[in-house]
């Protein structure tokens, strides 16, 4: 399953950057999320509770962070599993700097989901996560303007 | 009067059993201290298991026991293959693997069962899975076929040096020779995806361990109640005596029922025994989707030879066939597609070489048609595109091709699915072709309706197609027929049941030689403590095979009955008449004695018998045939289509069948109407989905498209009969004649419909989606 798109935040890119890599942020952006723990610099664990139709259940998961070109590109290296299933994913963030002080991220990415999530969940899965992905830029975006003003 | 039962419009004998809610199935049998199973199943495709870790699931309260692989120990191997690969045939390679009871290392398709928990409920054990945490190493996946044929491909199997599970070559005359010589040569490919069986009663099993007698009851929704009681015997190290199978009413077998052993069929039992106490598993609806097997996954390159006027010179068939993780099923499904990639045509050349592929997909098995609707869609597409190139109306093409009434038996010069010679044995092909076109009004439709239609603006097509269906095959059935005390008849056979109407159709062949009411013979099936040789209700074969042994012995309890009578009535044989459970001599009726006290007079309890007569007037007899019946049909649709949604609406439905002589017209339209049914599904609604990690995207009936009542339409029945010289009754097998032909009608019909979009079907299950794509060349699921 691919998954990609663009978003564009009313903010610099260094300013972003620090955001995403942030993981208290990160925890209070992404919908569902009940812990994140830091690793390392560069991977986390955390547990989400994910809703998709007729399941609900929590995925233990795993993000590392890859091919880091600070305040530019990255690769995110995601697995979680959990009762309802599994997922695995590699993505890619780039974000370019826009006129007016706004920034563009451009994410694309493939996952292999399996289990009750992929065998009943697979025709709301994309648009679960869709909306999973909007809000959670959206709410980094309200971060990023409180931030500034 | 006539006495004669056989072809009659009977009422089912079992009906008031099934529609009051009497009759029992498997989730039925509730023992008491009954535990309860459920399985935890890989939601992997291809992984292989670090670590199971079951101890939280079993320090759960009310969790009776757990077991993994490793706790079965030498009893955790793989089940017997169910049928062996074709001795007979050059050169053919099989790698058999079959699946254990729990998986230990690798996972090799979604669903594969790790673990199982006991417990005191199904709710507290289905808790239990949730305890269950298992480490997998993700290995990659081979979901298509083709490409598991690939060099690169993963290994579903490691000790293999590829996914090639079989290869078979069978020819017939000199292929090369006749494409030289062909005036067209029209080459194409097919492709043909999975659905499922969708039995409205998923698997299950109970089993109960009497320690004191050491004797194991089964209660098994298989089509195979016989074979599955000698393999567990076998299994078990106990007595078959011992082991009683018993497949009760079933909701549905469709094939997927007599795979064997499925790995809960092994492990229900043995738990039953190692806890001594009575264990029962249901499988839900989404284990069925995972671990029930499924069919039809195949993919053709063909080529035919014609001559200018349409005559076919010869067929060279290419193809693969998907068997999923495993192949217990040995070359059944592939062998029966090959047998049918000639339909009913007189073809003198023909190549046809198939490899079956090992992919990280639920098991492959037989289901309703078995490999057969995946022949006559390719021969049939190809008639239709021969008919277009050729400029040849497509009726037309098939009456040149047609085998002649005086050209049976037909020897084909290949094996079957049985590794008997394909040979049909009789038929009267052309007439039933007739009696189609005349019944749905071919030329009336072509000449006046469709114009009308198409001037109108409506898109109303017709298609009209023959098949064959190989049935009734061995090795053999039994039964035993047995005149009662009380003057009623005792009937019992191996065969199980599913729905096929065995309480009354085998009744009316008793009950005719003995001359009672088909309501006093009372049937039992698939109990092997009643009756415990047999192989199972499969490939078309009841009313064949079953059916032979059932006459069988209702003529050899008729003859004991006349001897007896005979001398007690002191009148000779030939004047003696067997009716209304008495037996009378012919002209004088006052002369007579009720099969009752004949019965009772057979089995004395003073006084001494002859020597040489056996007690009782009881019989048992066996069938078996060299080679089946080959029976024959034509279905014909008139359907209107909306271009701009693709919905459909059917308008007409017409079948003619000519299954041989007919026991009960009523249970074979029935069988005829639920063929159609599953035929709609497969040409139009059902396809099971998965995505390039063998994830399967649609197992629930939220998203697997069921044929409804709504879309089913009214069914017209037509019948020949051409007895088959094969057995006593000429009868045929009629089981899946009804799924087989519709995909291949469905496509033709369509194209005729959409006429104007100038369509080539080259694959199927379709849905609206799709079709829309095909219409407008896109690329669509």
């Amino acid at each position: 399953m691919k998954l990609s798109g663009e978003y564009v935040f009313d903010g610099p890119r260094e300013e972003v950057w620090k955001l995403v890599r942030d993981p208290e942020v990160l925890m209070k952006c992404m919908p569902g999320t009940q812990t994140v723990n830091k690793i390392s610099d560069s991977e986390f664990t955390g547990e989400v509770t994910v809703r998709i139709g007729p399941f609900a259940g929590v995925f233990a998961g795993r993000v590392i962070i890859s091919d880091e070109v600070p305040p530019q590109s990255c690769t995110l290296t995601i697995e979680g599993t959990g009762k309802i299933g599994f997922l695995q994913g590699v993505g890619a963030i780039e974000m370019t700097e826009l006129e007016g002080q706004k920034t563009l991220m451009k994410y694309s990415g493939e996952a292999q989901i399996g289990g009750k999530v992929a065998s009943v969940g697979q025709r709301l899965f994309d648009t679960v996560s869709k909306s999973m992905m909007k809000q959670g830029l959206d709410t980094l975006n309200g971060f990023l303007k409180s931030n500034a003003a | 009067m006539d006495k004669r039962l056989i072809g009659k419009r009977v009422v089912r004998n079992e009906d008031p059993r099934l529609l009051t809610g009497q009759a029992q199935y498997v989730d039925d049998v509730n023992l008491p201290n009954m535990a309860h199973a459920a399985m935890f199943r890989s939601e992997y495709a291809h992984a292989r298991i670090r670590s199971i870790d079951v101890s939280k699931a079993r320090a759960y309260p009310g969790v009776i026991a757990v077991y993994t692989a490793e706790d079965m120990g030498a009893d955790c191997y793989p089940g017997p293959p169910l049928v062996s690969p074709p001795p007979t045939v050059k050169d053919v390679i099989f790698n058999s693997r079959r699946q254990v009871p729990l998986v230990k290392d690798k996972i090799r398709h979604a669903g594969e069962i790790i673990a199982v928990v006991i417990a005191e409920t199904r709710y507290i054990a289905e808790d239990g899975l949730d305890l269950i945490e298992i480490e997998y190493e993700p290995l990659p996946v081979v979901a298509d076929i083709e490409k598991a044929l690939e060099p690169d491909s993963p290994l579903v199997h490691d000790d293999l040096d590829s996914n090639l599970a079989a290869h078979l070559v069978q020819k017939k005359g000199d292929y090369e020779a006749a494409r030289a010589s062909a005036d067209a040569i029209i080459q194409r490919r097919f492709t043909i995806e999975r659905g499922t069986a969708a039995a409205m009663e998923n698997r299950g099993i109970v089993a109960q361990w009497d320690a004191k007698s050491e004797a194991l009851t089964v209660w098994d929704t298989t089509q195979a109640p016989i074979p599955i009681r000698n393999g567990l015997a076998a299994r078990l190290g106990l007595s078959e005596s011992k082991v009683r199978v018993i497949a009760p009413f079933i909701g549905g077998g469709f094939g997927p029922k007599i795979m064997m052993f499925y790995s809960e069929e092994m492990l229900v039992p043995w738990l039953a025994i190692k806890l001594n106490r009575p264990v029962k598993w249901i499988e839900d609806r989404r284990e069925n989707f995972y671990a029930t097997t499924q069919e039809r996954g195949q993919v053709h390159e063909v080529e035919m030879a014609f001559t200018r006027d349409g005559k076919i010179l010869g067929i060279k068939d290419d193809f693969i066939h998907d068997t999923g993780a495993y192949d217990p099923y040995g070359l059944t499904t592939p062998l029966n597609t090959q047998s049918h990639v000639m339909g009913g045509y007189d073809i003198p050349n023909f190549t046809s070489e198939f490899r079956v592929a090992f992919t990280n997909k639920t098991i492959v098995t037989p289901m309703r048609g078995a490999g057969r609707p995946h022949g006559i869609y390719v021969i049939e597409r190809m008639m239709d595109i021969a008919a277009k190139e050729l400029g040849i109306d497509r009726v037309e093409i098939r009456r040149r091709n047609l085998i002649k009434p005086d050209a049976f038996p037909y020897e084909h010069g290949i094996i079957d699915q049985a590794f008997a010679p394909l040979i049909f044995d009789s038929g009267n092909y052309e007439a039933v072709l007739n009696e189609t076109l005349k019944a749905v009004g071919y030329e009336k439709f072509i000449k006046e309706e469709q114009p009308r239609y198409r001037a109108e603006g409506r898109r109303v097509g017709i298609g009209v197609l023959p098949f064959i269906e190989t049935t009734g095959v061995g090795p053999y059935e039994g039964a035993r027929v047995t005149v009662e005390a009380s003057g009623k008849i005792a009937v019992a056979t191996g065969v199980g049941t599913q729905g096929q109407g065995h309480f009354t159709s085998f009744a009316q062949v008793v009950a005719e030689q003995l001359g009672v009411d088909v309501t006093d013979v009372r049937i039992t099936t698939g109990d092997s403590a009643h009756f415990n040789w047999g192989t199972g209700t499969f490939a078309s074969r009841g009313a064949v095979v079953a059916g032979n042994a059932m006459h069988a012995a209702a003529t050899m309890v008729r003859k004991k009955i006349l001897k007896l009578a005979s001398k007690v009535l002191n009148a000779p044989e030939e004047e003696l008449e067997l009716e209304d459970g008495m037996v009378r001599v012919a002209d004088i009726p006052q002369s007579s004695i009720s099969l009752s006290d004949l019965a009772a007079l057979a089995n004395p309890l003073r006084g001494a018998v002859e020597p040489g007569t056996e007690p009782g007037l009881e019989a048992t007899a066996y069938y078996g045939p060299q080679y089946g019946p080959t029976a024959f049909g034509v279905h014909a649709m008139i359907a209107e289509i909306d271009a701009e949604t693709m919905m459909i609406k059917i308008l007409r439905y017409v079948v003619t069948e000519d299954c041989g002589t007919i026991l009960n017209p009523l249970i074979l339209e029935g069988q005829i109407h639920g063929g159609v049914a599953l035929g709609l599904g497969n040409a139009y609604y059902e396809k099971l989905h998965f995505d390039e990690n063998a994830q399967l995207l649609n197992a629930s009936f939220m998203d697997y498209l069921l044929v409804g009542s709504t879309e089913m339409p009214r069914i017209e029945v037509h019948h020949l009969e051409t007895r088959s010289p094969l057995n006593e009754l000429g009868t045929k097998g009629v089981g899946e004649a009804g799924a087989i032909p519709v995909p291949a009608l469905f496509a033709q019909t369509m194209e005729d419909a959409l006429y104007d979009y100038n369509l080539e079907i080259r694959e199927t299950p379709l849905n609206p989606n799709r079709l829309f794509g095909i219409a407008r060349k896109e690329k669509t699921a």
